[in-house]
């Protein structure tokens, strides 16, 4: 009697296990927002909030790239790209046209954190996939976002410079442009190291473009104003490049710098022996959407988030950089090789 | 002045009065036609309730700021400021609407906001006799350092409620630009508004026929501001929040809507539909080189020959004319 009915208690058990099973792997059979509906080759939309800099020319040459790769292996039939030309209400505008025209995904840096929340849930409602990256939206209802860590980003910088000028000293902090959550984060990361040393001196800090021109300009002027300065807290690669023009214009001796593996920078890092730091967010991280977005239709199953690990670049590494500066336009960032193996493995990792 | 009233009493005069004046708009409203037809041909959805819907809902803001900047223009002013004052209606419309006072208090917040600015601009321009270039330009950096003090990165909240009420799947924003337009009618029929021409045109002479020119250009500069800062209540209640540079691209958007529009630089010429016209071709321009696939490269060229285009049309149609 006891036997038997725990005979059923187990495979009740039993079956209701795989039941959850069953159920559990159906709900993760499918990306977010992928109804299964759509079938190959499928129509990309690349939603650029800017073509202009450097930068995003050379990520959309990354995408393009790895549209090619998948047309060859016949997933991809058409790759549709706007550029809102910096206004995050034509970005809005180019979205809804896109889900009007039925593109199987859309990927997209943001021109705001928020302003496209709203026009992407109904893209996400009508089973388009949304890969976001780079500059992220706040919002759940895409596929999957793809990025570094800013505030990773600013700590490891502040980290590296405060070492570097021995814990204490003046410093100036180059931020990206205000209200614009890249540049808010990589400066929010930096705040905790900063506030942990109480050594350390803020003088002042910049709000610019991530251009060279208008950095140098501000670095100019902060140069005037500080005869005394111990370290360039830059949160931006041609920001360091800018800088570093600055103190060369003016003969001041060069002081410890972070920033990132923009060619300029790392050029005259290596020409001026510079006491440097760099980190990279990688152009690739375009073709990764791309190739991300034809997997989620394809049917696998994509994390919300993929997070793509910062490099560091530092006088060891360096080298293995510049060796392959010629390949990159000289305003442009010189970002690490990649391949399909290295997007399954990043897709992979949980 | 009622004998010429051009909405209360609807004088045999009316009509031919609007022909003129819609002289120098016709040949812009011709490619308007001509765009909104192409695009409804590209995509057909448009002409559903839903496809009007979405579409109006991206063409509202900028035809509201058209109208701010085309009003100023009119009384030979300009408006540098009316982006920032539309990142700062939005942040101002993302901040309290979730807030105590709920969307009542949150929309009369953004209104109070926008015909204050105004006010304050208008008052040292006409007050001061100081260029309204230099005074709004300043305006706009301290107007966008506000909007970013009340919201230092985007966020901010607008209840679901209200973002489906305005921008929806219903023509609402439609709706609201024709009540627009209609209270824009009224306000030319009021002695402020028939000033306003008067003003621009050649304020002397108007000071000297008893015109009240001061009061004019500074109801107009109140006007202005209202208009951009509820154009961010419409842009908050579009995104479902709040961001304090949002608005950047409607100063530039909006100058060249009214200059479309046949809305002169030096005052007293021009119409608001024209101005609105121009912004619709602004705004249907997007949709259009999207449909037909042009690259962004030749986007921008085919942009900048869309918009001399329209602004040649009516010369050359008005030199054909005088031949």
């Amino acid at each position: 009697m006891l036997k038997s009915s725990l005979r059923a208690a187990t495979s009740a058990l039993c079956l209701s296990l795989l039941a959850c099973i069953g159920f559990v792997s159906q709900a993760d059979a499918a990306a977010k927002c992928i109804k299964g509906d759509r079938k190959p080759p499928f129509t990309l939309g690349w939603a650029n909030i800017y073509s202009v800099p450097t930068w995003m020319k050379q990520t959309e040459g990354t995408i393009a790239a790895e549209v090619e790769d998948l047309k060859k292996q016949g997933l991809v039939s058409k790759l549709v790209i706007t550029d809102a030309q910096g206004d995050a209400n034509t970005q809005i505008q180019q979205i809804q046209s896109m889900i009007d025209a039925n593109v199987d995904a859309i990927i997209l840096i943001a021109g705001s954190s928020t302003a496209p929340a709203r026009v992407i849930a109904d893209a996400c409602a009508k089973g388009i996939a949304i890969i976001n990256f780079d500059s992220l939206v706040d919002t759940d209802q895409v596929t999957a976002k793809i990025n570094t860590d800013s505030a990773q980003w600013g700590a490891g910088a502040a980290k590296w410079l405060i070492d570097s000028i021995g814990g204490k000293g003046k410093i100036i902090i180059l931020n990206g442009p205000a209200g614009v959550s890249v540049s808010d984060d990589r400066r929010k990361g930096a705040e905790p190291v900063l506030k942990a040393n109480p050594g350390v001196t803020i003088l002042a800090e910049t709000n610019t473009a991530y251009n060279v021109a208008p950095a140098q300009e501000a670095v100019s002027n902060l140069l005037f104003a500080n005869p005394q300065i111990d370290g360039v807290l830059s949160l931006g690669g041609a920001l360091s490049a800018g800088a570093v023009l600055a103190f060369d214009k003016q003969g001041r001796a060069q002081v410890p710098i972070s920033g990132e593996n923009a060619r300029q920078f790392l050029e005259l890092w290596k020409q001026k022996g510079l006491k440097g730091w760099a980190t990279m967010q990688p152009n690739w991280l375009g073709a990764f959407a791309a190739y991300t977005a034809v997997q989620a239709l394809s049917g696998k199953d994509v994390q919300a988030f993929v997070k793509v690990p910062l490099p560091v670049i530092d006088n060891s590494t360096i080298d293995s950089y510049l060796a392959r500066a010629d390949k990159f336009p000289a305003d442009g960032y010189i970002y690490s090789p990649y391949d399909q193996a290295l997007f399954d493995r990043l897709l992979a990792q949980k | 002045m009622s004998g010429s009233d051009p909405v209360l009493s609807p004088s045999p005069l009316y009509w031919p009065v609007q022909r003129q004046r819609n002289r120098g708009v016709r040949a812009l409203f011709c490619v308007v036609a001509a765009f909104v037809a192409i695009y409804a041909y590209l995509f057909p959805g448009l002409l559903s309730i839903g496809g009007l819907s979405k579409f109006c809902q991206s063409w509202f803001p900028l035809a509201l700021v058209s109208m701010a900047q085309a009003i100023l223009m009119l009384t030979g002013g300009i408006n540098l400021a009316i982006g920032a004052t539309v990142s700062l209606g939005a942040v101002i419309a993302a901040t309290t609407m979730s807030g105590p006072l709920g969307a009542p208090g949150a929309i009369a917040a953004v209104a109070f906001a926008g015909l204050g600015i105004g006010a304050i601009c208008g008052l040292i321009v006409v007050r001061l006799r100081l260029p309204a270039i230099i005074v709004t330009l300043a305006g706009s950096f301290i107007i966008g350092g506000m909007a970013l003090l009340v919201l230092p990165r985007p966020g901010g909240e607008i209840p679901a409620w209200f973002s489906d009420f305005l921008a929806g799947g219903t023509p609402v924003a439609a709706l609201l630009l024709a009540l627009i337009v209609l209270a824009w009618k009224l306000y030319l029929a009021t002695p402020l508004g028939l000033s306003l021409y008067a003003a621009g045109e050649n304020p002397v002479a108007a000071y000297r026929s008893g015109v009240p020119v001061d009061a004019a250009r500074i109801a107009a500069y109140a006007i202005s501001g209202l208009l951009s800062t509820g154009a961010g209540l419409y842009v908050a209640a579009q995104t479902g929040s709040g961001d304090p540079v949002i608005g950047q691209a409607f100063t530039l958007n909006s100058i060249a809507a009214a200059v479309l529009g046949g809305v002169g630089f030096l005052g007293g010429h021009g119409t608001m539909r024209g101005a609105i016209a121009g912004s619709l071709l602004l705004s249907v321009m997007v949709n259009v080189m999207f449909f037909l696939g042009f690259p962004p490269v030749a986007q921008y060229v085919a942009q900048g020959l869309i918009i001399i285009g329209a602004v040649a049309l009516p010369q050359i149609g008005a030199r054909g004319r005088r031949a």
